[in-house]
């Protein structure tokens, strides 16, 4: 789309303290990405992939440091701001799908819109509209029990798109899901991409990186370069820890 | 959120689990059926009180009393007796039934008196002892006397009784073991009346006069029940033969006033006057109206028991609402996530929280009212005197007033909102990742 700065991240931290010890998840990260980008974030275990994406998507606070979004301070909104900032601006993608196990398809892609207001028949037509999408024209009356995982992975995307937000945040949103499947909810996320949406995946599957415009290395709460990334990951973990 | 909408997810949310629901429910509807059956019992007391007094009946007659040297409270002007901060008298007097029949709202002012010394009525074997007294007024409809037998119209030598002193002669001879006496024919009978007259030196003289019993008045629930009325010029002549002396009204006053409005709503305010006039007044109104009271506060002290009942099942709500948060924290999470803001988790959980107070307070109005009809049942078949006075028969023993209901369900809702405060507020205030996160 254009190269305008659609997300630009200064200084951010995020440090949590568990009894004595502090945990720096995030300790000191700076990016810009633009709109209608593609960004793969990848990263050792515990590099502090989730952390970003949490903050990214108003799920959680920073501890310092700012979070421009479309040009708005997420660190300055108060928990209403947060709250329409989640609703409107960001559709967030799980590893685990988090769905209501007691609704169906078609209602927990609708679940959202009551929150914001919207009809029922106007729901429904969307949240159908939504599944026919994602491939699950049929499915609408299931539960997650009794869809595949990929089929539950594409209802959550199918809900993460029901207020048609600029930015889709997906953290491993293959992770719980076969080589096969994985790869056709990348591709779906890709559409999304090529709809004109800003997005971000989080995922330790390297296929992921035909798709990715940009792609953001983590390593100990830092952003690192390729080099410095491959390097790391070459060393056994032992060292690595060490250092 | 749209308010339907709302609805709609806080009771799909009470239909999730309805089995715990259900059993949550049934605490509050214990309490809500205990505050509505003792309200109720509260309510049927009050009500068969005021309707025996009210069928007593006359809310617009008011009894004046005098009042003797007392020193007044506060000066009051015209009136007739000046002197204001002297010790006071008020006198019945025929000048004080003019001051009181001026009063606005004052239809009639009817003087009573009655025997000044002791006597007995005689028939046959059988006698009784009266208490006496006539109304100066030729009239006696503003009494609305229930006859039980007879007239209520009185011509000379004539007298009405009250229905407990028609049933209660008794034979001065009798003797433990022999058969009880049988209570005499009176209506229409010339019976003896000896009156007693007491000297000074405690000697005794009896006179006898001849009285035709007119009529039997049914129970009323005051002095007549156990009296005898006359006509004030029969009781006059008594009194003056007891007395020695002819009485001057002026001097001597009646020994009671019946003031009686036009209008049972200005009862109180004009017996309020009186008593600032510096006579004693006093009306049924007010009777029932501090009897009133003292049943609201029977009222609230019943209620409080149910509210005890209550308060226990909203610790059941409290612990049921704990739970399901605890439950559905990722759920939490995510409804945050997809953009429910604090304040719409907050009033979902108080949603259920409440709605499950309604759905018990529903079930315990349906019980109560239940359990009401069988009170009245038993209460009907075992309390109810066999009706041997002539009264009505008492009103229901449990009364679930109009209010009552709704007051009940409202109340149960806010038990139920309240008691899910605290878990509303806690999963309201959840951190978005970390309710994710929670296992
Ligand atoms: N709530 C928390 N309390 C304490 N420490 C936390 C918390 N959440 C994350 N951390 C720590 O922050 C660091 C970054 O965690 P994060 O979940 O961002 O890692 P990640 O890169 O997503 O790892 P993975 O690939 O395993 O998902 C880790 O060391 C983790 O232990
Ligand atoms: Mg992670």
């Amino acid at each position: 789309m254009n190269g305008d700065v659609f997300i630009s991240i200064r200084q951010l931290r995020k440090t949590y303290i568990m009894g004595r010890v502090r945990v720096h998840a995030l300790a000191g990260v700076d990016m810009d990405i633009p709109a209608g980008s593609f960004t793969v974030v990848m990263g050792p275990s515990g590099s502090g992939k989730s952390t970003l994406l949490y903050l990214l998507g108003g799920l959680e606070r920073p501890t310092s440091g700012q979070i421009l979004v479309d040009g708005r301070d997420l660190s300055v909104m108060d928990e209403n701001a947060l709250a329409l900032y989640r609703r409107s601006t960001v559709g967030f993608v799980f590893q685990q799908f988090n769905l209501v196990s007691s609704m169906t398809a078609l209602e927990n892609v609708a679940f959202p819109m009551r929150f914001s207001g919207i009809r029922t028949g106007e729901r429904l037509t969307r949240a159908r509209a939504l599944l026919t999408q994602v491939g699950l024209a049929t499915h609408l009356k299931h539960r997650p029990t009794e869809m595949s995982g990929g089929q539950q992975q594409r209802v959550a995307i199918a809900r993460a798109l029901v207020h048609n937000p600029r930015l889709i945040l997906a953290d491993e949103p293959t992770g719980n899901l076969d080589t096969v499947t994985g790869y056709s909810i990348m591709q779906l996320l890709s559409e999304l991409h090529q709809q004109g949406r800003t997005v971000m995946v989080v995922t330790h599957d390297p296929r992921m990186l035909r798709f990715a415009t940009h792609t953001v290395y983590l390593l100990d709460g830092r952003v690192v370069s390729r080099e410095e990334f491959e390097k790391a990951s070459a060393l056994p973990q032992e060292e690595k820890s060490a250092g | 959120m749209r308010f339907l909408d709302y609805l709609g997810l806080v009771f799909y949310n009470l239909g999730r689990r309805k089995g715990r629901v259900a059993l949550t429910a049934i605490g509050v509807v214990i309490g809500t059926a205990a505050v509505v059956v003792l309200v109720a019992l509260a309510s049927g007391l009050q009500r068969n009180a005021t309707r025996q007094f009210s069928q007593v009946g006359n809310l617009t007659l008011i009894t004046v009393y005098p009042k003797y040297g007392e020193v007044m409270s506060q000066p009051v002007g015209g009136g007739g007796s000046g002197g204001s901060g002297q010790p006071q008298t008020k006198l019945l007097t025929p000048q004080a039934i003019a001051e009181l029949s001026a009063i606005e709202g004052v239809a009639q002012v009817i003087p009573r008196d009655s025997l000044r010394g002791g006597a007995r009525l005689v028939a046959g074997r059988m006698e009784t002892y009266p208490f006496i007294m006539a109304y100066d007024t030729p009239d006696l409809s503003v009494f609305n006397f229930q006859m039980k037998e007879g007239v209520a119209e009185l011509k000379r030598g004539e007298a009405l009784v009250g229905e407990y002193l028609a049933k209660g002669f008794n034979d001065p001879r009798w003797r433990p073991g022999q058969p009880q006496p049988e209570q005499p024919e009176i209506l229409g009978k010339q019976l003896k009346l000896v009156v007693q007259k007491f000297a000074q030196d405690g000697t005794m003289t009896e006179r006898v006069y001849s009285v035709r019993i007119a009529g039997i008045i049914k129970q009323r629930m005051d002095e007549t029940d156990y009296g005898m009325i006359m006509r004030m010029d029969d009781l006059t002549q008594m009194n003056e033969w007891l007395m020695g002396k002819r009485i001057n009204r002026n001097k001597e006053g009646y020994d009671m006033l019946y003031v009686k409005t036009t209008d049972s709503k200005k009862t109180t305010e004009i017996s309020k006057q009186i008593n600032d006039l510096g006579y004693q007044a006093y009306s049924p109104m007010e009777f029932i109206q501090s009897a009133n009271n003292f049943y609201t506060i029977i009222q609230i002290v019943f209620g409080g028991i149910g509210a005890i009942a209550l308060l226990v099942a909203a610790i059941g709500i409290a612990n049921t609402m704990t739970m399901a948060i605890l439950e559905r924290t990722r759920e939490i999470g995510l409804m945050k996530a997809v953009g429910a803001t604090n304040r719409d988790v907050m009033s979902i959980f108080l949603g259920e929280a409440g709605g499950i107070g309604l759905i018990g307070g529903v079930g315990g109005v349906a019980l109560a009212w239940g359990l009401a009809q069988v009170i009245n049942v038993l209460a009907a078949s075992y309390l109810t005197n066999p009706v041997q006075f002539g009264g009505q028969p008492p009103g229901p023993a449990a009364y679930i007033e109009p209010w009552l209901p709704l007051f009940a369900l409202v109340f149960s809702t806010l038990v139920g909102i309240l008691s899910g405060l605290y878990p509303a507020l806690r999963a309201a205030t959840m951190v978005p990742v970390v309710a994710l996160k929670y296992e």
